[in-house]
């Protein structure tokens, strides 16, 4: 047991040290290379902690081989943009004032509900209320919000990437008909040239086209129709 | 960067050194101890191998394998001590037979253990 509670010390003085020398950010800072790394290094330092027929510089050498990977990639990538790009990837912007960019979101193999969903942990409830918006080389998103609008209501998506959404229709008291009718007044005869489509409590609708800028207009909501 | 690089050049240091050392002093202690191991096999297949003999040869073991610790699994180092206490009890009891069994398996993890060091194929993957 004092073995184990001695080699445990000295493993993690070894991690302390090599974290520090690191120069660790926080968990939702990192870069992908960085989490990567730190996940090994858990594991590597964990082996040898609890199983005393593993001599200990085995363990001490595995995370000094990781450090001085992690070394190396971090001067690497003071030296050049481009392998910087390569390992830790670079911001993709998802929403420009065109409106939603879904090439730029299955480039990071994402869809339109992941973020909406991003945004709204932004604090921003519709797609328009933010001028521009970029998803950072590690995973968060960044958003440059329209000032000019508020949202007063929740938007829902009811067509990504020319799917119709059947259960936020359902949710909403609407069907499929008046979707297609939308569309058609906005001369829109193919669903699949739908993009992103929601609407909001207020009758408010983000409408993005393929290949076209996103429009906003207003549509009235049947009494019938559960104002959300 | 300079600390970045210092710690690099540190570090890699650290491990090369660590390397070398780890490379010599096991290979040389198989070494020695393979040699050891290999007349006592002679003197045993001879019928003339005492147990001072083997008591040499675990003196000289024993000597080493503190620092062995270090390096090689410990499971290894348990099982070479095995060999060596079975075969000191065979040859008190005149079994040379089955001494010489036991040492020939020491023989055998004295080429195996140093073996595995090695930058090899088999070893890598």
């Amino acid at each position: 047991m004092v073995i184990i509670f001695i080699r445990a010390v000295i493993l993690l003085f070894t991690l302390i040290v090599v974290m520090r020398l690191m120069g660790k950010r926080q968990i939702g800072e990192m870069q992908p290379y960085e989490f990567i790394i730190t996940l090994l290094i858990a594991e590597l330092a964990c082996v040898p902690m609890s199983d005393v027929s593993i001599p200990l510089i085995y363990g001490i050498i595995s995370v000094l081989a990781v450090f001085i990977l992690h070394q190396l990639l971090t001067i690497f990538e003071h030296i050049s943009k481009n392998f910087k790009h390569l390992i830790s990837g670079k911001p993709s912007i998802v929403i420009n004032k065109n409106g939603v960019d879904i090439l730029e979101l299955k480039r990071n193999n994402l869809g339109v509900d992941d973020l909406i969903e991003s945004l709204r942990i932004t604090g921003n409830y519709s797609l328009d209320s933010v001028q521009y918006a970029l998803y950072e080389a590690n995973g968060k998103l960044s958003v440059l919000e329209n000032e000019n609008i508020t949202v007063k209501s929740l938007p829902v998506l009811f067509v990504a990437e020319g799917k119709i959404d059947k259960h936020n229709l359902t949710l909403c008291k609407l069907n499929e008909n008046y979707i297609l009718n939308l569309l058609k007044n906005q001369n829109i005869t193919k669903l699949k040239n739908v993009e992103v489509l929601t609407i909001d409590g207020n009758g408010k609708v983000y409408l993005k086209e393929k290949n076209k800028p996103y429009k906003n207009f207003f549509v009235k909501l049947g009494d019938e129709t559960k104002k959300w | 960067m300079v600390r970045c690089i210092l710690s690099i050049i540190i570090s890699v240091a650290i491990v090369t050194v660590g390397a070398i050392y780890e490379n010599l002093f096991i290979h040389n202690a198989f070494d020695n101890f393979h040699t050891m191991l290999y007349n006592v096999e002679e003197k045993l297949q001879n019928e003339n191998a005492t147990t001072e003999d083997i008591y040499a040869v675990q003196k000289y073991w024993l000597s080493k394998k503190r620092i062995l610790h270090a390096f090689i699994p410990h499971t290894e180092i348990k099982e070479i001590d095995l060999w060596i206490s079975e075969a000191i009890i065979y040859t008190k009891n005149k079994n040379y037979k089955e001494a010489e069994g036991k040492i020939e398996v020491c023989l055998e993890l004295s080429e195996q253990i140093p073996n595995n060091f090695k930058i090899k194929f088999e070893n890598l993957f």
